[in-house]
C-alpha cells in the first residue's frame, strides 16, 4: 500500500515540477495582458459591434482616437495644396472610387456597417478593433456591411462558395499588436487582389525573407508596419498623400521628440548610412540627390506576386457567344481579361521608373478638367524637380491605363462596379447605367456620354528593401540608357557628356602623356651628362 | 488497500490537471509559418522532390500525420526535424533554424502544426507554400 501510494505521490511530482519551475513559466512573455484572461470577453459575441463595446470597457478612449484618423474618415486634406483626398475622395486607375461601391470596398474600412451615407460616424462600437487587432490570422468581414461573418456565409449569394463563420470569441480573447498580417489583409490587396496595386505590397511581406525585405525579413530583423509607421493615438503616419520626399533630419533617438516622419529612411539610418567601404564618403554624398530607396530597391515586385503595371477599362464589357463573362489567364495563371474589369497587364520583378519627387501630390479629382486632346491624363501629378532643393530622385511604380470620363462635361467618373442592383456595371455591364448611379452617390454631374481617357498613377516606391548585395551598382546609372536615362535637370558622369568638353579633355590628357613620356624620354637620353 | 489506491489516484489525477493546466502552450502559428516555409518547404523543394502546402491536406489528415509522426513514409521521426539537435545541425545554412534554436521542441512542433491546421484546405486560411 505505502509502496505503491509512493510511487503515484513521486510520479505526480515529477510531473507537476516543470509547471511550476522557472524553466517553462506559462507566461506571455510579448504582452502584460492575456486578454483570455479577462471575463468581459469569456462570453459568446453575435456581432463585431458587441466586440467593440467589450474592448471599450477597459480601453476607454480608444475608438475617438480613432475616429480622428484616416483609416475611420477615408479622407485626408493635403497640408501643401488643402485638396480634400482620402479613399473617399480620389479617382484612381484601377477600381477608380469607392462612392457608390462601399459595399465592396468598405470591408477594409476600421468599422462596421458603412455602405452608404446614413453611416454614422460618431459611434465608437462601429470602430473594428478586430480588422488591426487579431492574432489568430482568422479575421475576415463580408461585402455588404463590413461585418465578420458569425455563421458560414455563402459569398457571392448563389455562388456555392462559403466564408468560414468567425469565432469572435476566440479573436477577441487573443488580440494583440498589430502586424504586418493585420496591416496586410487590406494594404497587401489593394486594387482588388493580392498585389494589384503599390507594386512594393503584397502577400509574399507576410512572413518574407531577406531577399525579399531586410527590415521585415522573418527570420532577421523582423519588422511589423508599426516599427516605423508608428501610431501614436491610432494615427498611423507615413502615408503617400502627405510624402516625405527629402528628409534632412538626422536618425530619431530614443526620448527625444521628434516631429518629422518617422517612417523614412534617415530617421533611423541618419544622413550618413554608408559607412565601410573605400566608396563610403562617395555613396554618401549621394543622398542629396537620390532617394535610399532608388539604389536599394533595384525592382519590385519580388515576392512571387505580380502587380498591375496596366489596366484598359475601354475592353471591358467583352462577353461570350453565350452570354456569359469572359475571363483569360497567362501561361502562370494570373488574369489578363474580365469582361467585367477589361485587360490588364502584370508583371513581377519589374524595373521602376525614375522621377524627381519633395512629396508634393495634386490629384485629379471630380470636377477637375479633363481633355483627351491633351493625351494622357495624370492621376496624381508628383511635385519636384532638380533645382528646388526639396526634391530627390524617386524609383516609381508608374501604372497605366485607359478609364472612363464623361467628355461632355470634361471630367473623370466615379462609375458604380460593385453590387446586385441592376446598374451595376460587373452585373450588367452597362457604363451608362453604371456611371449614372456612381456619379449621383457622388452627388456630381453626369452628361450621360462616356469615352475612355489614358491615364498614369504614380507610386513611390519605399518598400523590397534590398540586401546591399544587391542594391544597384555605380554602372546602372552612370552610363548611357542607365536607370536614370530620362531623369532631367542633373549631369551624370557617365550618362552625360558634351562632345567638345570630352575632346578638350582627352586632348589634355594625351597632352599630359605625351608631355611626361616626352620629359621621361629626355631625361632617360641624358642621364650620363 | 483500496481506499488508498482511490487516494493516490485522485492526488495523481489532480496533480497532472494542475501540471497540464501550468504548463499549457499556446500556438504561435506565425513561428510555426516560419519554420515551415523556412525550414520544411526549403529542404523539400530542394531535395524532396517538391514543397507540401498546408492546404494539400485536410484538417484531420495533418493531424493524423503528425500523430503519427513519421516523416518520409515512415523512415523517420517528423519530430526529428524539428529537434533541437537537428537545428543545431543546419543552422549555418538556414536562419530559421538559427533564429528558433533554443525554442522548446514540443512548442515548436505544437507552433507548426497550428500553422498546417490553419492553413489546411479545411482550414481557416488555406495557405500555399510561399
Amino acid at each position: 500500500m505505502l509502496k505503491s501510494r509512493f510511487f503515484a505521490v513521486l510520479a505526480a511530482i515529477v510531473l507537476v515540477l516543470p509547471g511550476f519551475s522557472g524553466a517553462s513559466p506559462a507566461v506571455k512573455l510579448n504582452t502584460t495582458a492575456d486578454h483570455g484572461k479577462f471575463k468581459e470577453l469569456q462570453r459568446q459575441f453575435n456581432s463585431g459591434p458587441e466586440v467593440t463595446k467589450a474592448c471599450l470597457g477597459c480601453h476607454t478612449e480608444a475608438a475617438m482616437q480613432v475616429h480622428r484618423t484616416k483609416h475611420w474618415t477615408w479622407e485626408v486634406i493635403n497640408p501643401v495644396n488643402q485638396q480634400r483626398l482620402g479613399k473617399k475622395n480620389v479617382i484612381n486607375n484601377y477600381c477608380t472610387s469607392t462612392a457608390s461601391n462601399l459595399g465592396a470596398c468598405a470591408t477594409c474600412h476600421v468599422g462596421y456597417g458603412w455602405v452608404n451615407s446614413s453611416f454614422d460616424f460618431s459611434s465608437q462600437e462601429n470602430v473594428d478593433c478586430l480588422v488591426c487587432h487579431d492574432s489568430t490570422g482568422t479575421y475576415k468581414k463580408m461585402p455588404g456591411g463590413g461585418q465578420p461573418p458569425i455563421k458560414d456565409t455563402e459569398n457571392p449569394p448563389g455562388s456555392g462558395k462559403f466564408v468560414k463563420a468567425i469565432d469572435l470569441t476566440k479573436v477577441a480573447q487573443k488580440v494583440g499588436k498589430t502586424s504586418r498580417d493585420t496591416c496586410g489583409a487590406c494594404h497587401f490587396f489593394g486594387g482588388g487582389g493580392d498585389g494589384v496595386k503599390h507594386g512594393d505590397m503584397d502577400s509574399s511581406l507576410a512572413a518574407p525573407d531577406k531577399e525579399v525585405d531586410v527590415h521585415m525579413d522573418a527570420t532577421g530583423l523582423d519588422f511589423s508596419c508599426a516599427t516605423c509607421h508608428k501610431a501614436p493615438a491610432h494615427e498611423v503616419v507615413g502615408s503617400r498623400y502627405a510624402a516625405t520626399g527629402k528628409d534632412t533630419g538626422d536618425a530619431h533617438m530614443r526620448g527625444q521628440q521628434s516631429k518629422s516622419n518617422p517612417a523614412t529612411c534617415q530617421s533611423c539610418h541618419g544622413q550618413s548610412p554608408h559607412k565601410a567601404g573605400s566608396h563610403a564618403a562617395k555613396l554618401n554624398h549621394h543622398s542629396d540627390k537620390v532617394a535610399c530607396q532608388t539604389c536599394h530597391i533595384p525592382e519590385f515586385a519580388r515576392g512571387g506576386v505580380p502587380t498591375k503595371m496596366h489596366w484598359d477599362w475601354s475592353t471591358a464589357g467583352k462577353l461570350s457567344p453565350e452570354g456569359k463573362p469572359i475571363l483569360k489567364k497567362d501561361d502562370k495563371g494570373h488574369i489578363v481579361y474580365d469582361s467585367r474589369k477589361g485587360d490588364f497587364v502584370v508583371a513581377e520583378n519589374v524595373k521602376p521608373e525614375y522621377a524627381w519627387f519633395n512629396g508634393e501630390v495634386t490629384y485629379t479629382l471630380l470636377g477637375d478638367t479633363v481633355d483627351k486632346a491633351n493625351g494622357v491624363t495624370l492621376i496624381n501629378a508628383l511635385g519636384g524637380n532638380a533645382s528646388d532643393g526639396r526634391s530627390l530622385i524617386w524609383p516609381m511604380k508608374v501604372m497605366r491605363g485607359s478609364q472612363p470620363y464623361d467628355p461632355e462635361n470634361k471630367t473623370l467618373v466615379k462609375p458604380h462596379l460593385a453590387g446586385n442592383d441592376d446598374t451595376a456595371y460587373w452585373k450588367n455591364f452597362n457604363w451608362e447605367k453604371a456611371i449614372e448611379t456612381g456619379m449621383k452617390a457622388a452627388n456630381a454631374p453626369f452628361s450621360g456620354k462616356v469615352d475612355f481617357v489614358k491615364t498614369e498613377m504614380y507610386w513611390p516606391i519605399t518598400h523590397m528593401v534590398a540586401p546591399k548585395e544587391k542594391a544597384l551598382d555605380c554602372e546602372s546609372c552612370h552610363a548611357k540608357g542607365g536607370r536614370l536615362d530620362q531623369v532631367k535637370g542633373i549631369y551624370i558622369p557617365g550618362r552625360d557628356g558634351n562632345p567638345l568638353v570630352n575632346t578638350l579633355g582627352w586632348l589634355a590628357a594625351g597632352g599630359v602623356l605625351c608631355g611626361v613620356s616626352l620629359h621621361g624620354l629626355i631625361r632617360f637620353l641624358r642621364r650620363k651628362q | 488497500m483500496e481506499k488508498s489506491h482511490i487516494f493516490a489516484t485522485v492526488i495523481t489525477t489532480g496533480l497532472l490537471c494542475v501540471s497540464t493546466l501550468a504548463s499549457a502552450y499556446d500556438a504561435d502559428w506565425k513561428r510555426g509559418r516560419v519554420y515551415y516555409r523556412s525550414v520544411c518547404t526549403a529542404c523539400h523543394a530542394a531535395q524532396a522532390g517538391g514543397s507540401i502546402a498546408p492546404s494539400t491536406m485536410s484538417k484531420s489528415q495533418w493531424g493524423t500525420y503528425l500523430q503519427a509522426d513519421k516523416h518520409a513514409k515512415g523512415k523517420d521521426s517528423m519530430k526529428q526535424y524539428v529537434s533541437k539537435a537537428y537545428r543545431a545541425s543546419i543552422k549555418s545554412q538556414n536562419k530559421a533554424a538559427e533564429k528558433f534554436a533554443d525554442v522548446p521542441e514540443d512548442e515548436l512542433f505544437e507552433d507548426i502544426k497550428a500553422f498546417v491546421i490553419k492553413g489546411a484546405k479545411d482550414g481557416d486560411s488555406p495557405a500555399s507554400c510561399s
